[in-house]
């Protein structure tokens, strides 16, 4: 049994992690409210993001957070551009599945290129700023961790209040809700649902940028997210982004929980413990609305 | 009896799926006595060796199709279910020192309990939460085979010998060449019977409409878990027969997304509603494959190339190159005698244009 000085570290990381998988799973929400799309791709595009935000730093000497600036606008329109050239050709009888492997083919268009343009191996960025931890109660809180939690609860805001707030996010919830009575009552939903798609992928150039300083990455270790993330928006119930972000912090805190106390493959093996227990006892997800059920 | 997906020609010979014309009778004998002879025709090692993995693709992309082209559901997570078979095959030889046969017969039946087990879990909900189940299956299975080194021998791998004590190289791929191809028949003979029968139009009725298929009687739930089972059990048995073949199991490469991705590839560039659809796929793709990497070694490049040629299916032929032909051979005939199959779009389409 670990000592408690030791749960209570794994704790304050588990939290910290959390809301970094929070920001991430709030994406992944967003396409498949929109377009009932499972976007296998958007680890694959966090990645692509590190990498950018690597080379921009490398060659710019940018701060890495700073290159949010560049890549999250990118994101959007390369999110918008993949929704409505890419995803709207595919007829809406086999979508929920032919989805899949389209966007599975763009993870490995991502995997590979990443691979043949930057090589296979490990790269991470360190600034001098997040080196170090914040000593609270006899708990390290390392500051890139704090900034990445911090940068995520953020956007996490953000996007909650675009959604509750504005009339583009009642556009947006309207098209989650239902697709045609949003058409009936004069929502551009083609347009909507790109942009919904645009923040989606915005999310993940995010993201990207806060990886690039908390862990070091390579071009294959996207497929670590993929089950992790699909974990946490089924548990959180599909389609809802508060459950999203509620399963992912806690679904971060028991895996480092675990992984201090059992090993790392029993924290691994938590997130897939949970997905089938939440499919065996409450399919629709334990924090999700009404929409889940039907999906 | 009617079907809720298809319309059938009356002609009482025409079978479904099955070329009824003679001249592709006779090449299709043809192509299955050069298929027997190939190990006689390629007599070197590395040729062999790609033989086998082709016959291998090609049952897996058949068992694939059981499941995705019948019902539908795209599952990204059969790696699951081979690796499974292959780990179960080989740790019932190795650890608990079963013979070849029986510990093929052990592995098929674990696949089964577990596909079944999870196929439960995964329809429960339906449409993309199954896709999520697959690919965590596989994720969730990767792990435990790296972490139970007692077991599995973790990443340094599981040695599982040989079927045949003293055999040489090529002949042991002569072997397995054979029994993959006796495997592949009877997939191929289970995937007929499925078609022709009541249970397969169910299935179609599941993959056109599930809540229409549900009202009209047909037991959903059960009818997608016995078919996940089938298909499972089927892969699992190639795992079996590839861990006795190749001898060494390394859990990355049999638990791997990229390997249920290139069934599902191999199955929809070949069609994966059609018999042989699936096997097509599977000589094109395999050889296609196995001559890069030959030539360019394992790179990027390979990764990319994958992903390109899904992309392209996907986008622009989800229905397979049999469809494809199968419409520009129309074309030249005077009248199409049957349709044997129209999706919902097609059906939308083609009443939309009469009214």
């Amino acid at each position: 049994m670990p000592s408690l000085s030791l749960l209570a570290q794994g704790l304050a990381l588990g939290v910290l992690t959390g809301g970094v998988y929070a920001l991430l799973a709030s994406g992944l929400t967003l396409y498949f409210g929109v377009m009932r799309v499972v976007m296998v791709a958007h680890p694959a595009f966090l990645f692509l993001a590190a990498y950018i935000t690597y080379f921009l730093h490398a060659v710019t000497g940018m701060d890495p957070l700073l290159t949010a600036v560049i890549t999250v606008p990118l994101f959007f329109l390369l999110g918008v551009g993949i929704q409505r050239v890419l995803v709207a050709r595919i007829p809406q009888e086999s979508l929920a599945m032919m989805s899949v492997l389209l966007t599975f083919s763009l993870a490995l268009l991502i995997e590979g290129g990443l691979g043949y343009v930057a090589t296979g191996s490990y790269r991470s960025i360190t600034v001098d700023y997040a080196t170090t931890s914040l000593h609270l109660f006899g708990v390290a809180f390392p500051y890139d961790r704090l900034i990445g939690f911090g940068l995520a609860a953020a956007t996490f805001i953000a996007i909650f209040a675009v959604l509750r707030l504005t009339r583009l996010g009642k556009a947006l919830r309207a098209t989650i809700q239902h697709p045609d009575a949003a058409r009936l009552v004069g929502i551009d939903t083609a347009k909507v649902t790109g942009i919904g798609f645009g923040i989606g992928l915005a999310t993940a150039a995010l993201g990207g940028a806060v990886l690039s300083i908390i862990d070091p990455f390579f071009p294959a270790a996207h497929w670590d997210y993929i089950g992790k993330l699909m974990a946490i928006i089924v548990v959180g119930g599909l389609g809802s982004v508060r459950g999203a972000a509620i399963a992912a912090l806690i679904l971060g805190t028991i895996e480092a929980v675990v992984q201090v106390s059992g090993g790392a493959t029993e924290a691994g093996l938590m997130f897939y413990a949970f997905l089938f227990a939440t499919l065996l006892l409450r399919p629709q997800g334990f924090f999700g609305g009404r929409l889940a059920e039907r999906f | 009896m009617p079907n809720a997906s298809s319309v059938r020609s009356p002609a009482p010979t025409a079978l479904p799926h099955l070329p009824r014309s003679v001249p592709l009778r006779i090449g299709l004998g043809l192509l299955l006595v050069l298929l027997l002879a190939y190990p006689w025709i390629a007599p070197g090692g590395y040729l062999r060796y790609a033989g086998v993995l082709v016959v291998m693709y090609a049952v897996l992309s058949t068992s694939w199709s059981m499941v995705g082209g019948f019902t539908g559901y795209v599952s990204l997570g059969h790696a699951a279910f081979f690796g499974l078979g292959a780990y179960a095959t080989g740790i019932g030889v190795v650890t608990l020192g079963l013979p070849h046969a029986a510990a093929f017969v052990l592995g098929v039946l674990v696949v089964a309990v577990f596909a079944a087990v999870a196929g439960l879990a995964a329809v429960r909900a339906r449409g993309a939460s199954f896709v999520i189940v697959t690919i965590a299956m596989v994720t969730m299975l990767s792990l435990l085979a790296q972490d139970m080194t007692w077991l599995t021998g973790g990443s340094a791998g599981l040695q599982v010998p040989g079927a045949v004590a003293g055999i040489s190289r090529t002949g042991n791929h002569a072997l397995f060449f054979y029994l993959f191809t006796v495997l592949l028949l009877f997939a191929l003979l289970t995937w007929w019977f499925i078609d022709r029968s009541r249970y397969g139009a169910g299935l179609k009725a599941i993959r056109e409409d599930e809540e229409k298929a549900e009202a009209l009687g047909v037991p959903t739930t059960a009818y997608k878990v016995a078919a996940l089972t089938v298909s499972a059990a089927f892969t699992g048995a190639a795992g079996g027969l590839y861990a006795m073949w190749f001898g060494n199991l390394d859990p990355i490469f049999v638990f791997s997304l990229v390997l249920g991705s290139s069934m599902v590839l191999m199955a929809l560039l070949g069609g994966s509603r059609y018999l042989l659809g699936p096997t097509l796929g599977a000589f094109v793709v395999a050889p296609a494959n196995e001559y890069f990497l030959t030539q360019h070694g394992e790179s990027q490049l390979h990764i990319i190339l994958s992903g390109a040629l899904l992309f392209v299916v996907v986008l622009f032929m989800p229905e397979g190159v049999i469809p494809a032909v199968q419409r520009a051979l129309r074309r030249f005939r005077p009248q199409s005698a049957s349709i044997r199959e129209q999706t919902q779009q097609e059906l939308h389409e083609s009443r939309g244009a009469a009214t």
